[in-house]
């Protein structure tokens, strides 16, 4: 329990990330499962990023002079993160651009109303 | 020779960059020759590589010349120079089919666009085997799967969107993980290159036992969803049958299989047998495989629609990989990868004989589809062929990794696989006799058809026959195949 506590940024990443995935597998609304889509690859983004900081220390990039290697964080997560953030972004953007096309070809973008129409 | 080393990337330039140059062109047969120049010249040097591999040996690749813990490095072992060639050659010979019936199948104006998702997709696969690298991994996995949406998109009807959106949610839950996974053994070693996790883990593992297992989780079932491990397949069917038929065959030929050849090297390479072992999460797999391979068979009895019956036997003989990989002995994994190149030739090549099929005569059921073989007999002779490979008939390669993995499951002391393997050999037999026997036998089904009345031009057939040729060939050549991936392996 202590560590949870403690480890604050990565207990609430997990949560996080299990909200979002509940909402992509559970929810009906095509919009609604492309936000929890984006929750869980914000809540991957937040416990990459939480690894990469240790508290009191600098961004790295150095202003003035060069305080040592203890002095700065560790960039690597944060410029890992930035590529992943590129690849959420042309996901959800192709996800939306298709959900656009289901409302134009169903008239609607409920999940359930969408299969139920296969029966017919 | 030292330039031979780079090919793996040339490879993945050229087809990117190729890629891009297709949709400035207005001319649909200069953007079609385009698409075969860049793939066949991808073919030549993946051959020329893997012959270099055989000789030389494997290698680590370094890109930029950036030494191994802080750049990307590809690393080229006999498995993944076979690979390349395999899935560069059976590209290479859906493109040729594509060429004459993909205007039956999408829009003029989305040809050339077709061909960019075509060229970019096997690019980001081929990625994703050669790279060490996990995190270089996902950005592969992110634009093989939207290049693959792409494919299944491109028809425009209904369904198809329908099929696009199931396939797209579970892959990104699928990759979701996947970077979840990454995140965790990040966190645990501070790297990214496989091998230098692999040697922190080793030291490391015991500190953190439930991270370790949890990662572990995250790969196989994120990497499962994408590749159709069994229970995890419902997306399958519906993206496999509704796309162009171009697509549906490197969708299940190649697609799924490149993110089970990263399963096992996340597996093997990262986590190692001693990690495996101790975790026991083979099991897992070994009984998901086994429930895959009797489940999917008995799923593709009862459909009516021919592609969903194919797409369906994907499943069963997905599970096939997935027996060999949780076997665990170095032949059980060396049968999965060799499973990989059978079934990539022989799904590639039934796909592609069912389009045919399918557009010759209109008909998608079963019921319709009945006497084909007096209408198309050469299209319905090698359908056969590769539905024999399928059923395990000996000299074909699906004959012989079936035989090798009850050897492998007799080495690992576990015979009820082979009762497994037994009733899943059957259970194909069940589905894909009928479709052979009614189309060639039976008075009523030819009353009214004309012979060869419906049959495609040879020439329009002449990959397929390559196709066909090379997986018997594969099959012949089982044994040297298999001693070379089992030297890679080591």
């Amino acid at each position: 329990m202590e560590g949870l506590i403690n480890n604050y940024y990565e207990t609430g990443a997990i949560i996080l990330f299990g909200i979002g995935f509940a909402i992509l597998l559970l929810h009906n609304n095509l919009i609604k499962k492309i936000i929890g889509m984006n929750i869980m690859d914000t809540a991957i983004f937040l416990f990459f990023i939480a690894k990469g900081y240790i508290i009191g220390r600098d961004a790295p990039i150095i202003i003035g002079a060069h305080k040592g290697v203890h002095g700065y964080i560790n960039p690597l997560p944060s410029a890992l993160m930035l590529t992943g953030i590129v690849v959420a972004v042309s996901t959800t953007a192709f996800a939306l651009a298709l959900t656009v096309k289901l409302y134009d070809g169903y008239g609607t973008i409920e999940v359930d109303e969408i299969i139920k129409m296969r029966s017919d | 020779m030292k330039s031979i080393e780079s090919f793996p990337l040339i490879i993945i330039l050229i087809l990117f960059v190729s890629a891009f140059s297709m949709p400035l062109i207005k001319k649909i047969k200069i953007v079609k020759g385009i698409s075969l120049v860049s793939m066949s010249l991808a073919m030549i040097l993946a051959l020329i590589n893997l012959i270099y591999v055989i000789d030389k040996g494997g290698y680590l690749y370094r890109i930029g010349h950036f030494n191994a813990p802080y750049g990307i490095e590809f690393r080229i072992g006999i498995i993944e120079a076979m690979m390349g060639l395999l899935f560069t050659f059976v590209v290479l010979m859906i493109i040729w089919y594509s060429i004459y019936s993909i205007d039956k199948e999408i829009k003029q104006s989305k040809i050339a666009l077709y061909y960019l998702l075509i060229n970019i997709l096997i690019g980001s696969l081929l990625g994703v085997v050669y790279s060490n690298d996990l995190f270089n991994c996902f950005v592969f996995i992110e634009v093989g799967t939207l290049a693959s949406c792409g494919t299944i998109i491109v028809k425009d009807k209904k369904e198809n969107m329908k099929a696009t959106m199931k396939y797209l949610i579970m892959s990104c839950l699928g990759s979701g993980l996947v970077l979840m996974g990454i995140a965790y053994l990040y966190s645990m070693t501070g790297h990214l290159n496989m091998s230098y996790i692999h040697e922190e883990l080793i030291n490391c593992y015991l500190n953190y036992p439930n991270a370790v297992l949890i990662a572990i989780g995250l790969f196989i079932i994120g990497l499962g969803v994408k590749s159709a491990m069994f229970p995890l397949h419902n997306w399958l069917p519906d993206a496999h049958s509704s796309a162009p038929t171009s697509s549906s065959a490197i969708l299940s030929s190649l697609v799924l299989k490149a993110f089970v050849l990263l399963l096992i090297k996340i597996l093997y390479r990262v986590f190692g047998m001693e990690i495996l072992e101790y975790y026991s999460v083979l099991n897992i797999i070994l009984i998901l495989g086994g429930l895959g391979m009797i489940f999917g068979s008995v799923f593709a009895i009862y459909q009516k629609n021919i592609k969903r019956v194919i797409a369906y036997s994907t499943v069963a003989q997905m599970g096939y990989i997935f027996l060999g990989i949780g076997i665990g002995s170095n032949l059980g994994v060396s049968i999965a990868i060799f499973h990989i190149i059978g079934h990539a030739v022989t799904k590639s090549a039934l796909f592609l004989l069912v389009g045919a099929m399918i557009e010759q005569t209109g008909q998608k059921s079963l019921e319709h589809l009945k006497g084909v073989g007096k209408e198309m007999p050469l299209t319905l002779g090698l359908f056969t062929i590769c539905s024999l490979s399928m059923i395990g008939i000996p000299i074909l390669p699906g004959f012989i990794s079936k035989w090798h993995l009850s050897l492998a499951s007799i080495e690992a002391g576990n015979t009820v696989l082979i009762g497994v393997i037994l009733l899943s050999s059957l259970l194909n037999a069940v589905y894909y006799f009928p479709i052979v026997i009614n189309g060639f036998f039976g008075e009523e089904n030819l009353k009214g058809k004309v012979y060869k009345s419906k049959s495609k031009p040879l020439k329009e057939l002449m990959p397929v026959i390559f196709l066909v040729v090379s997986m018997v060939y594969v099959g012949l050549e089982s044994k040297g195949i298999i001693n070379l991936i089992s030297l890679g392996f080591e």
